[in-house]
């Protein structure tokens, strides 16, 4: 089965609700972008875009790539109404459509757990490394063994349902990470490990490419 | 997509240039146009102002 299109056709079914509840940007977030800035910003999974807004107040520019249309046309609508400047590309965080070398600040966060299997995982982390310029920064973020909900404390693929006001619920791939193994993926990409921590039931990698 | 955006963006598979085919422009905004790999010949659809990036084998019946 492609999983891939599973999480792409649950979230542009759910796009609209979801982005309902998505309100507000993580701290974590906001706490890594303090005091940086940089010409261009990427957000890898920007779903409503509520983390590309922090990254326009930091950058010239800034891309969102998702690859849920319904997802995107989010984004739009909230940087219309919110007067941020969003460029949007429907795409995939395993081969990003994106020039090497480019990227200044990048956050990735709650997204690659989406994909299906390591090999795809380490090679969407190759590909932020990619985009990173030379003193380009990034964080990563997956969910983790550590939140309240999971009882087991080695890393495993579930699936978790999101439920529409309707009562409608659409499955969702997820791969939750022991923090160690988050580590090990890290590890074993061209990106270089700067900062690490668990935090909120997510494990957070602030990265840079190898040199 | 603004056209600016081609100094960003290039072909999912191979990395390579796109080049640009406008439909429709509303001002800066391109609304429908394709893309197309100038390494691959691949075409990539832009609709609604988003271009659509996907690799192949995961566009298929991403229209929604």
């Amino acid at each position: 089965m492609d999983e891939s299109r599973t999480v792409r056709e649950t979230y542009d079914r759910i796009a609209a609700h979801f982005a309902s509840t998505r309100e507000h940007p993580w701290p974590e977030v906001e706490t890594f972008l303090e005091g940086r800035e940089g010409s261009l910003g990427l957000d890898i999974g920007c779903a409503n875009g509520r983390h590309a807004q922090l990254l326009a107040a930091c950058t010239d520019r800034v891309l969102g790539v998702d690859v849920s249309r319904g997802l995107l046309r989010e984004a739009r609508d909230r940087a219309n109404s919110r007067r941020f400047a969003v460029d949007l590309v429907q795409g995939d965080a395993a081969t990003l459509p994106i020039r090497p070398g480019r990227v200044d600040i990048a956050v990735y966060v709650a997204t690659i757990h989406h994909l299906r299997d390591r090999e795809t995982r380490v090679r969407s982390l190759d590909e932020l490394a990619r985009v990173l310029g030379p003193d380009g920064r990034a964080l990563v973020s997956a969910w983790s063994t550590a939140h309240d909900r999971f009882d087991s404390e080695e890393g495993f693929d579930t699936t978790i349902e999101w439920t529409l006001p309707g009562g409608e619920t659409l499955p969702r791939f997820y791969h939750i990470y022991a923090p160690e193994e988050f580590r090990a993926e890290v590890a074993d990409s061209a990106l270089a490990l700067e900062a690490f921590e668990v935090s909120s039931g997510n494990c957070y990698a602030t990265v840079r490419r190898e040199q | 997509m603004k056209e600016s955006l081609m100094e960003i963006v290039c072909c999912p598979i191979d990395k390579a240039d796109l080049e640009l085919d406008v439909e429709e422009r509303d001002g800066e905004e391109i609304v429908s146009g394709t893309l197309t790999c100038t390494e691959c010949g691949e075409v990539y659809p832009i609709e609604d102002g988003i271009p659509n990036l996907l690799p192949p084998d995961m566009r298929e019946d991403a229209t929604a």
